[in-house]
């Protein structure tokens, strides 16, 4: 087939000769009119060549309707429009325009050749990879050996996690135990998931939790900040997902490279909201969501059940709110629900596995000392929650943001390198995820005055250092350096995410650019906007990798000094909990202190016993609870434990 | 059918930069920018006041999380 590429500009023609070296790649024989042609000229030139098809192109917007008019015009006149397939392009044209004004198609700024390819063999099956990409969900994290690779942090790890798992073998707690029933439960309703919106009620159950839990379910008290959705909208939202699936082309932010996989956090307070703003986020190239949950969800011993949304930051954490979530996400979206910091931890972590959700979040650290968890109650939850990701095949992942309390990054990083030896030891995945932030304490020693770059460059090195463990830096990547205005608040998340590609990190978590906004909800646009951002920064700087700066190579080796000066303080403590109360991995001088929802709470059920590394208690089976309500299968919309 | 505001998911940002001599008159004019346009709820995202006048960025919720959704309506 022959091509006649014709710009209609007096100097532009640069398109025309990219499309016309992609062509002849792909094995057709074109003819380019130099620039500064008039229409008559191109006519005669396809009459003379005994062209197939004719490309005329303008690259300037203004009045493009007019002389596109005009170009069909004079090409009729001359015989050669009944003749030869004519297409459009420039700037200010798109296919729709063009078949509006008569042409056989039409292309823009964003076509891409298979899409020229396309229209030239009218076969749309040619560029259906690009109009209608398919998104696979990835294997995450990507292969890491988990190796501890500095044998003196080894070392102390090991004796850490020895310690912490003789601390727990005779421990218990309310969460523990529910936990155990909600899985019997669920265990009872497996392969009726689909229809099932809520769990049954148990005297068991409610015996763990705190009044309000059972005037929720007993006396239909919902929290003040609490509403149920009703079954109406619930259906009226399942119809708007249904319509958002069929349209949805999935995007790809990464340019060339495989990671970061690029993550964001919902939880307005709706789930039917975070639906809504997943979508937007899968659409504008989103690889996996997070779940938030609400801070008073952390310090409630036992969780509500039913479609619930609340009114102010943090979506309630129930089995039906997060099977609705589910029920909205593609087929590639990950997914993760965080179970980490506070009393239902073990709990969320089994809703989280049995649900499918491919991720969750446990910091025994942090939800301690900077969560409002007491440590002894979180460490025995926590170990629980790692022994159900484990059994869910669900990697965790272990947010550092006592950062943002001030506690130093090696106080921070050795708290999650514990966790992370924990996981490790209990059959789990751990995922480091360092905060890359405009902390306190990197602000009050002065670590970012000159970049954002090299400090930042420095904590992930440094952890690279130490271990092969995935890197997933959050939560959300530049806390502290967005702003109010729009652009600059996406293009520091973006120019975050550009480093942590440089680093080869797995993925990243990335804020919305109402990150800094404190006055209302985040918005929909402004998740857009950001995934924008970082969609165009992968672009600019493809597989280039930002290089590290003078200090960085110091910076790394203090930090692996004083990671290591930090562990060794805590194995030589007399337990990791002593350590937390003790402040060892951040205190009251950091910012942070142990918290005390679920202090004393704790039940010890045998005598402590020493457990070897290679020896490890079984876990025990679920129980099945006693049912006192009766269970409702298939449950209404707003269902109650056994009301 | 629904109305295009009705469409909206959860809030409508107004950007522009108008011509004023404090940052003080611009929250003023941008107060009433809003209410003209029948936007009695609205909140200044980012404000930024130099030379001329201000850079802003005014939004009003639609649907706020909780809310009886408009996108919801048949």
């Amino acid at each position: 087939m022959k091509i006649l590429l014709a710009p209609l500009d007096p100097v532009h023609d640069a398109g025309l000769k990219l499309i016309k070296r992609k062509l002849e790649v792909l094995g057709y024989q074109c003819v380019l009119l130099p620039p500064d042609i008039t229409v008559e000229e191109i006519g005669e030139a396809a009459i003379a060549e005994k062209v197939d098809m004719i490309f005329v192109g303008r690259t300037v917007g203004y009045g493009v309707e007019q002389l596109f008019q005009r170009v069909k015009e004079v090409l009729t006149r001359q015989g050669v429009f009944s003749k030869v397939r004519v297409a459009i392009g420039g700037m200010a044209v798109n296919d729709e325009l063009a078949k509006a004004l008569g042409f056989e198609g039409g292309y823009g700024p964003h076509t891409s050749i298979e899409e020229i390819h396309a229209l030239i063999e009218r076969d749309p099956e040619l560029a259906r990879h690009i109009t209608h990409p398919v998104k696979n969900k990835p294997e995450f994290p990507f292969p890491h050996d988990y190796e501890v690779k500095i044998p003196e942090t080894k070392k102390y790890l090991d004796e850490i996690v020895d310690g912490i798992l003789d601390w727990v073998a005779d421990k218990t707690s309310p969460g523990v135990r529910r936990a155990q029933i909600t899985e019997s439960q669920l265990q009872d309703v497996h392969g009726s998931v689909a229809g099932y919106t809520a769990l049954p009620f148990t005297k068991d159950y409610l015996a763990q939790c705190d009044p309000s839990v059972a005037d929720f379910f007993q006396k239909n008290i919902c929290p003040p900040s609490v509403r149920q959705i009703t079954r109406q909208e619930v259906d009226a939202y399942h119809r708007r997902i249904d319509i958002a699936k069929k349209k949805f082309h999935p995007r790809v932010l990464q340019h060339g490279r495989k990671n970061p996989l690029v993550f964001i956090q919902y939880g307005t307070g709706c789930p039917m909201m975070d639906g809504m703003h997943i979508k937007v986020a899968e659409s504008w190239g989103a690889d996996g969501v997070l779940h938030f949950d609400p801070a008073w969800g952390a310090r409630t011993e036992g969780l509500l059940d039913g479609f619930l949304t609340n009114a102010e930051d943090g979506t309630p954490v129930t089995y039906a709110n997060l099977s609705l979530i589910k029920r909205s996400l593609d087929k590639a979206t990950l997914w993760s629900v965080r179970a980490h910091r506070g009393l239902n931890t073990p709990e969320i972590a089994v809703l989280a596995g049995f649900l499918g959700a491919g991720l969750t979040k446990i910091n025994i650290v942090y939800g301690s000392i900077c969560g409002g968890t007491d440590p002894a109650r979180l460490t025995v939850d926590g170990v629980e929650a790692v022994r159900i990701a484990a059994r869910y095949k669900m990697p965790f992942d272990i947010p550092t943001n006592e950062e943002l309390a001030g506690v130093p990054p090696h106080k921070a990083f050795a708290g999650m390198l514990i966790m992370a030896q924990l996981g490790r030891r209990l059959g789990a995945k751990p995922i480091l995820k360092p905060l890359l932030c405009h902390g306190p304490y990197i602000m009050v020693a002065g670590l970012m005055e000159q970049n954002y770059v090299d400090y930042n460059y420095a904590k992930i090195r440094a952890l690279q250092t130490i271990a092969d463990f995935p890197i997933w830096p959050g939560e959300p990547i530049g806390f502290m350096t967005h702003d109010e205005e729009k652009v600059k608040s996406a293009a520091t998340t973006a120019l975050h995410a550009a480093l942590c590609a440089s680093l080869g990190v797995d993925a990243v978590t990335t804020a919305s650019t109402d990150e800094a906004f404190s006055r209302g909800p985040i918005t929909s646009a402004g998740r857009a906007a950001a995934l924008h951002g970082i969609e165009e920064t992968f672009r600019f700087f493809g597989e280039t990798d930002i290089a590290p700066g003078a200090h960085v190579k110091d910076w790394t080796d203090q930090l692996i000094l004083q990671i290591n000066q930090t562990l060794k303080a805590v194995a030589e403590a007399p337990s990791f909990v002593d350590a937390l109360y003790a402040g060892m991995l951040g205190n009251k001088e950091d910012g942070v202190y142990p918290g005390r929802a679920g202090k004393n709470s704790i039940i010890t059920s045998a005598p402590p016993k020493k457990v070897g590394r290679w020896d490890l208690p079984s876990v025990p089976a679920p129980k099945k609870p006693v049912v006192t309500g009766k269970a409702s299968r298939p449950i209404a919309v707003v269902t109650r434990r056994g009301r | 059918m629904l109305n295009a505001r009705d469409t909206i998911v959860d809030a409508l940002d107004i950007e522009s930069f108008l011509l004023c001599e404090s940052e003080k008159e611009a929250k003023e004019l941008i107060a009433k920018l809003m209410q003209s346009m029948g936007f009695a709820r609205h909140v200044i995202v980012s404000l930024d006041f130099n030379g001329p006048g201000a850079h802003f960025r005014a939004r009003a919720y639609m649907n706020k999380p909780g809310d009886n959704y408009t996108w919801l309506k048949k």
